[in-house]
């Protein structure tokens, strides 16, 4: 009888806490792990861990092991709400590391895509000298930000999509500073004024002219002040800045003459018209350039700037001179002589195709 | 007699009492430190969660003795404080050793992609040095730039190791590896176009 008493209380006692309860919490505890949330949500994690840490000892110890159905658990009670505090952190951990990829996804597709117009707009107009060490900076910032976002560290990649973005923003700024005149009107209307006057000398003198469109890379042959032929042209590794000192790849702008021709056998690029680089004025502003520390002062001007053929048919740029394919050189150095006006110029044109391209780009500044 | 018989042992036993109802200070010190030791050992970084479940055991640790200290010292047990005190220890030097040992792989993981780095530049400048002078090099100005630029990134690595920021030093490496080989294919194939001739050096 007694047995049966004591048989009966012990089946009417009911475990302390729910063996479910604690797999549940150590669920969420691996959750949590796996969503970072010692780095995303140190606090919140610290106080889940040391609350857990706690409860567990209490779990493990002898006297909580079984209880009354009537008795108050106030160890079950604050398991509990562990519970639902830890599942409360993994929910709001989830909304923001989806957040987080979402922002990280967005911020390194628009700077990616903004990367390669901007690369494809300075290749368009040769301007890659012009900016320097810019690009690969930009470039290697990119790839850094898309490695973080594939380890899904979305923190660190949008951090680094930002320093990228300034990257970005400043080698934008750098190209406009360093091409920028090919946008000026002042400037493009000097230009236009020099070229009309070497058009009006063809047609005062009856003579040949020259005229060179660095910006649109384009030669024109004036003959008694009318347009008789027109050729592309190929530019210096850097042609599209002036001409500051030997070896720093860029065309020369200015009034020029040819002062001889080789033909065949003269020259190894197939024909060569030899020009008067440098003029004067050329002088004058490189002894200014030296003076104002501008440029080095054991800088040469250099020279040998000619208007040739193509050495071979995969040449693609110069070190600073005007190349035509052969079969153009061939027909311009037909009707070229010595003393044959030649003017480079940036370009002829408000609308040339570097400042398209600036354009272009300019209007896209925002997007950083 | 009786009286004697019952005061000297009574006594006795509340002296006990007394005498074990003293926190074990040292144990409980030597869980502090290993709780400090872990925590410059960086395990913050890099056993973030273990970390936090030992700060968790001191907590618990800490309680206890807060608990047994407010008690009557008569009704004072220590014991389950020595245990938490013991096991924090223990933790506390597993954490140290796991978190030490983690930052070593990080750190050599770091000082491995740093070399795959170094090895794809000295690569891309081995091709720049086969480059053409004279009018034949305009193609390769440029990427000679680039080339130059990649060069001086390298040191960016050197720093992040210095400062112990791991991941960002093997990201680092990893771009620089990546675009040291785009340079490389590029140059190949500027120098496939310039041909093999060798050409005077002229002014320009």
């Amino acid at each position: 009888m007694a047995g049966g008493i004591c048989v009966l209380l012990l089946a009417g006692c009911v475990p302390a806490v729910p063996p479910d309860l604690i797999a549940e919490i150590e669920a969420i505890d691996q959750d949590l792990v796996a969503l970072r949330a010692p780095e995303a949500a140190p606090e919140d994690y610290t106080r889940f861990a040391r609350q857990w840490v706690a409860l567990k000892a209490r779990v493990q110890a002898d006297d909580d092991l079984i209880r009354w159905p009537w008795e108050s658990n106030d160890l079950e009670n604050e398991l509990r709400q562990l519970h639902g505090e830890g599942w409360s952190t993994v929910s709001r951990l989830n909304r923001l590391q989806a957040a987080q990829r979402q922002q990280a996804e967005s911020a390194l597709s628009r700077l990616e895509a903004r990367f390669l117009s901007i690369t494809s707009h300075v290749e368009s107009i040769e301007g890659r000298i012009a900016l320097g060490g810019k690009p690969v900076h930009t470039d290697l910032l990119l790839k850094q930000a898309r490695s973080f976002f594939d380890q899904k560290d979305y923190p660190r990649a949008i951090h680094t999509a930002e320093q990228a973005g300034h990257a970005l923003a400043t080698q934008t700024a750098a190209l406009i500073k360093e091409v920028g005149r090919y946008a000026d009107n002042q400037q493009i209307t000097t230009w236009q004024a020099i070229a009309k006057q070497t058009v009006d000398w063809s047609r005062i003198h009856q003579s040949t002219a020259i005229v060179v469109s660095k910006a649109e890379r384009e030669l024109t042959l004036y003959k008694n002040g009318r347009k008789v032929l027109s050729y592309p042209v190929r530019l210096g590794f850097n042609g599209i800045r002036a001409k500051r000192f030997q070896g720093d790849g860029a065309t020369p702008e200015g009034r020029y003459r040819v002062t001889d021709l080789r033909g065949a056998g003269q020259t190894q690029f197939y024909r060569a018209l030899v020009l008067d680089y440098p003029n004067a004025e050329d002088r004058w502003r490189f002894r200014l350039a030296q003076k104002s520390g501008t440029i080095a002062p054991t800088s040469r001007i250099g020279g040998q700037i000619e208007i040739h053929g193509r050495e071979n048919e995969l040449m693609a740029q110069t070190l600073g001179c005007i190349m035509l394919d052969n079969a153009d050189m061939a027909a311009l150095f037909a009707q070229v002589s010595t003393g044959t006006p030649v003017t480079i110029v940036g370009a002829v044109t408000r609308e040339n195709a570097v400042a398209k391209a600036l354009a272009h780009l300019g209007s896209h500044t925002t997007d950083l | 007699m009786q009286l004697r018989q019952i005061t000297v042992p009574l006594s006795l036993a509340i002296l006990l009492a007394v005498g074990c109802a003293k926190p074990p200070s040292e144990q409980i010190e030597a869980a502090e430190k290993a709780l400090k030791e872990a925590q410059q050992s960086g395990a913050a970084t890099y056993s973030a969660e273990e970390y936090a479940k030992l700060e968790g055991s001191l907590t618990a640790l800490r309680k206890e003795v807060s608990e047994q200290d407010g008690k009557f010292a008569l009704f004072r047990d220590y014991g389950k404080v020595e245990q938490l005190a013991a096991a924090a220890k223990t933790e506390g030097e597993r954490v140290r050793t796991d978190s030490l040992k983690k930052k070593d792989e990080a750190k050599a993981a770091a000082l491995q992609a740093q070399q795959v780095a170094q090895e794809a530049v000295n690569s891309t400048l081995a091709l720049v040095g086969k480059a053409p002078v004279g009018k034949d090099r305009a193609a390769l100005e440029a990427i000679k730039m680039d080339v130059d630029t990649l060069k001086a990134s390298l040191n960016q690595i050197q720093t992040s190791i210095d400062r112990e920021d791991y991941p960002a030093a093997q990201s680092q490496a990893k771009a620089i590896h990546e675009k040291s080989q785009a340079v490389s294919a590029e140059i190949q194939s500027a120098l496939a176009k310039v041909g093999k001739r060798k050409s005077s050096v002229s002014k320009k």
